[in-house]
C-alpha cells in the first residue's frame, strides 16, 4: 500500500471513530443537561442537547426533594451484603470442587454447570412463593439471601484458578498441621485475590443496577434500592403531572457515574476474568 | 495400611461435601424445588388465595389456542430479538473493523465505545424516554437533517425499533469480545494478504470476517437468548404496560404480570416453561456448533 493510501485509511478511520463516539455520547451529555436544567425548563418541556442553565443545586437539592438518600442506602446494603455472600462462599465451595475427592464430585459439577443454562424465569415465582412463606417479602432478604449459597459461574471461575495453584502449596501447610478451613482461609484466598476482585466487580455492578428483583420483592418506597427507586420518579407523580425530569437525571447520573469508575479502576481484573472464562460480558 | 488409606478417603469425601454444602443447600431450595414446583404449578389453576385446583394441559392450551396477547408477545419479542441483535453486530463489526486499527490514541475511542455499555439499564431506559419524547433528542436530530421523526414511544409501529435502537449503546460488549478475537488471528494471514496487495476492505471481508465467524454466531446466539428474555428495558421504557396497544409486550412482561399483577401463578408457569423450551432449543444450537466456535490452530479445519 502506498503512502498516499495509508494516509486516506487513517483519516478515514479517525473520522468513522469520533464520529461514532459521539453519537454513543451525545445522549449523556443530553442527560446532563437535563440535569442541570431549572424546574421552569421541565414545567415547559424544553430541554436542550447542550447545557443551556447550569442548576448546579439540583444535585444538592435532591436530598432534601426526594427520598434518594435512602435509596442509596438502601443499594449499598445490597451491593455490599451481595459481594460479601458472592466472594466467601463462592470461594469456599470452589476449594471443595478443587482440592478433594469423592463419589459424585464430576456428576455434582455437572450439574453445577447446567445449572447457568436455566434462564430465571421458571424459578423466578416459586423462589417469591418461597420467600412469601418465610415472610420476607418488601425486605431485601430475599434479594441479599441467594448469594450466600454462591453463585455456578463465579464457582466455576474461582475453580479454574485454584486448579492452577500447585499442591504443594496445600501440602506444606498440611505437613505443619493447618486444617483445611485454614488453609482456604489464608492460602487459597489470598492467592486468588484477582478473580475475587472481578467476582466483587461483577456482583456489585448486577446489584447496583438490578431491577426487576427489587420490583418483584419491594413495594414499600422508602425500601427501594437506587435502581427502582430512578424508575418510580415517573409513578408516584399525579396523572398528568409533569415528572421531575431534572432531578430524575441527576439521579441516573448518580446511578452511572459509580459504575463508570468501579469499571475505569478495576478494568484490568474483569479483563484478566474474561479472558480467563473465554469471555462473557453481561 | 489399606484401612487408613480407605479411611483417608472417606475423610476426603467428608469434606468436600462440608465445603460445597451451601451451594448444593442453595442448589435444592432455591433451583430444584422451585423448578419442580414450577412444573407441577404450571398444570394447575391458582390465585395464591385459595387452594390450586389441578386443570391437565388446560394452561398450555390456553396458552397456545386462545391467548391472543401471548401470541402477540411471541412475535414482539422474536422480532425484538432478532433485530436488536442483528443491529448490535452489525454496528458492532463495523466498529471493531476501524477500532482495530493502530492508530494513535486509539485506547482513548475503545474507552469512550465501551463506557456506556457499563451504566446500568435503568439510567440508560430513562434518558431514552426523553431522547424518545416526540420532541426530544432523536427528533431534534433528525430535524435537523429535514427528518420528521415518529413519536418513537407512542407510536405502535415504532416502539420496537426505538427499543432496538436503545440496545444500540450496549455495543461496547460485543465489540470488546470481537476485538479479543480478531487479536486471535494469525498474523501470516495477512501478512500473505498483504503480499497479494489485498485492500483492507477485502483483508477484512476475506480474512477477518471468516475467522471470526465462530465467534459471531456464538455470540449471536447467545444475544438472541438474552433477547428472548427482555424485560426491565420495556418495563422502564413503557411504564409497565408493553404498550402503545401491547406493541411492546414481551413474554416475561406476559410472564410477569400473570404472576405479580394478575396472580395466576399457574398459568404464569406455563408461561415461563414454553419460553424455558424456546431457550432451550436455542442453548441446544449452541452446543451443537461449538465444534465450529472452539477453534485450535493446529486444527485442520474441514
Amino acid at each position: 500500500m502506498t503512502y498516499a493510501h495509508r494516509m486516506r485509511e487513517r483519516i478515514v478511520g479517525y473520522l468513522v471513530l469520533t464520529a461514532i463516539a459521539v453519537g454513543l455520547i451525545l445522549p449523556f451529555v443530553y442527560m446532563l443537561s437535563i440535569a442541570l436544567a431549572s424546574d421552569k425548563t421541565v414545567a415547559e418541556n424544553a430541554f436542550t442537547v447542550f447545557p443551556a442553565e447550569w442548576v448546579w443545586s439540583n444535585f444538592v437539592n435532591i436530598f432534601s426533594r426526594s427520598i434518594v438518600g435512602r435509596y442509596l442506602i438502601n443499594s449499598l446494603v445490597l451491593c455490599v451484603f451481595a459481594v460479601i455472600g458472592q466472594v466467601f462462599v463462592s470461594s469456599f465451595v470452589a476449594y471443595g470442587f478443587a482440592r478433594f475427592r469423592a463419589r459424585g464430585k464430576n456428576v455434582l459439577f455437572m450439574i453445577l454447570l447446567a445449572t447457568m443454562m436455566i434462564p430465571q424465569e421458571v424459578t423466578m415465582i416459586p423462589q417469591f412463593l418461597i420467600f412469601r412463606e418465610l415472610r420476607m417479602i418488601d425486605t431485601l432478604y430475599p434479594l441479599i439471601i441467594p448469594n450466600f449459597f454462591g453463585g455456578p459461574f463465579n464457582i466455576f471461575l474461582l475453580r479454574q484458578s485454584m486448579m492452577r495453584i500447585p499442591l504443594a502449596y496445600d501440602e506444606a501447610a498440611q505437613v505443619e498441621g493447618a486444617s483445611y478451613l485454614r488453609i482456604w482461609w489464608t492460602l487459597i484466598l489470598p492467592m486468588t485475590k484477582p478473580i475475587l476482585i472481578a467476582i466483587a466487580i461483577f456482583t456489585f455492578s448486577w446489584n447496583w443496577g438490578w431491577f426487576t428483583g427489587p420490583l418483584i420483592y419491594l413495594s414499600t418506597q422508602s425500601k427501594f434500592p437506587l435502581a427502582l427507586g430512578l424508575y418510580f420518579f415517573t409513578e408516584t407523580s399525579v396523572a398528568g403531572a409533569i415528572p421531575p425530569w431534572n432531578l430524575i437525571m441527576v439521579t441516573s447520573l448518580m446511578l452511572a457515574v459509580p459504575m463508570l469508575l468501579v469499571y475505569a479502576f478495576g478494568q484490568k481484573y474483569v479483563y484478566t476474568a474474561n479472558i480467563g472464562s473465554g469471555g462473557t460480558l453481561k | 495400611m489399606g484401612r487408613s488409606i480407605a479411611k483417608a478417603r472417606v475423610t476426603e469425601a467428608r469434606w468436600f461435601w462440608v465445603f460445597v454444602a451451601p451451594w448444593v443447600l442453595g442448589f435444592l431450595g432455591l433451583t430444584l424445588i422451585p423448578m419442580v414446583t414450577s412444573i407441577v404449578m404450571s398444570f394447575t389453576e391458582w390465585d395464591i388465595f385459595n387452594p390450586p385446583r389441578f386443570i391437565g394441559l388446560g394452561n398450555y392450551v390456553e396458552l397456545i389456542g386462545n391467548d391472543p396477547i401471548f401470541a402477540q408477545a411471541i412475535g414482539n419479542t422474536v422480532f425484538y430479538a432478532i433485530v436488536s441483535n442483528v443491529v448490535v453486530m452489525a454496528a458492532s463489526l463495523f466498529v471493531a473493523y476501524f477500532l482495530n486499527k493502530s492508530l494513535r490514541g486509539i485506547n482513548a475511542y475503545r474507552i469512550l465505545i465501551y463506557l456506556p455499555s457499563v451504566i446500568p439499564m435503568v439510567a440508560i431506559a430513562m434518558l431514552f424516554r426523553r431522547v424518545f419524547s416526540p420532541n426530544g433528542f432523536l427528533n431534534q436530530v433528525l430535524a435537523l437533517i429535514g427528518i420528521n421523526g415518529p413519536a418513537w414511544l407512542l407510536d405502535p409501529d415504532a416502539v420496537l425499533w426505538a427499543l432496538a435502537i436503545m440496545s444500540m449503546w450496549g455495543i461496547g460488549g460485543s465489540t470488546i469480545l470481537l476485538l479479543a478475537g480478531m487479536k486471535g488471528i494469525p498474523n501470516a494471514l495477512y501478512e500473505a494478504a498483504e503480499i497479494d496487495g489485498a485492500t483492507p476492505l477485502r483483508v477484512y471481508f476475506r480474512i477477518t470476517l471468516p475467522m471470526l465467524s465462530p465467534v459471531i454466531l456464538f455470540n449471536l446466539i447467545m444475544g438472541l437468548i438474552r433477547g428472548l428474555q427482555v424485560f426491565g428495558e420495556v418495563f422502564v421504557l413503557t411504564r409497565g404496560l408493553g404498550g402503545p396497544d401491547r406493541a411492546s409486550t414481551m413474554i416475561v412482561l406476559h410472564l410477569y404480570n400473570h404472576a405479580f399483577r394478575y396472580f395466576n401463578m399457574g398459568y404464569a408457569s406455563s408461561i415461563a416453561w414454553v419460553l424455558f423450551l424456546m431457550i432451550m432449543v436455542l442453548t441446544v444450537v449452541v452446543f451443537r456448533s461449538s465444534a465450529m466456535w472452539v477453534y485450535y490452530e493446529s486444527e485442520v479445519k474441514r
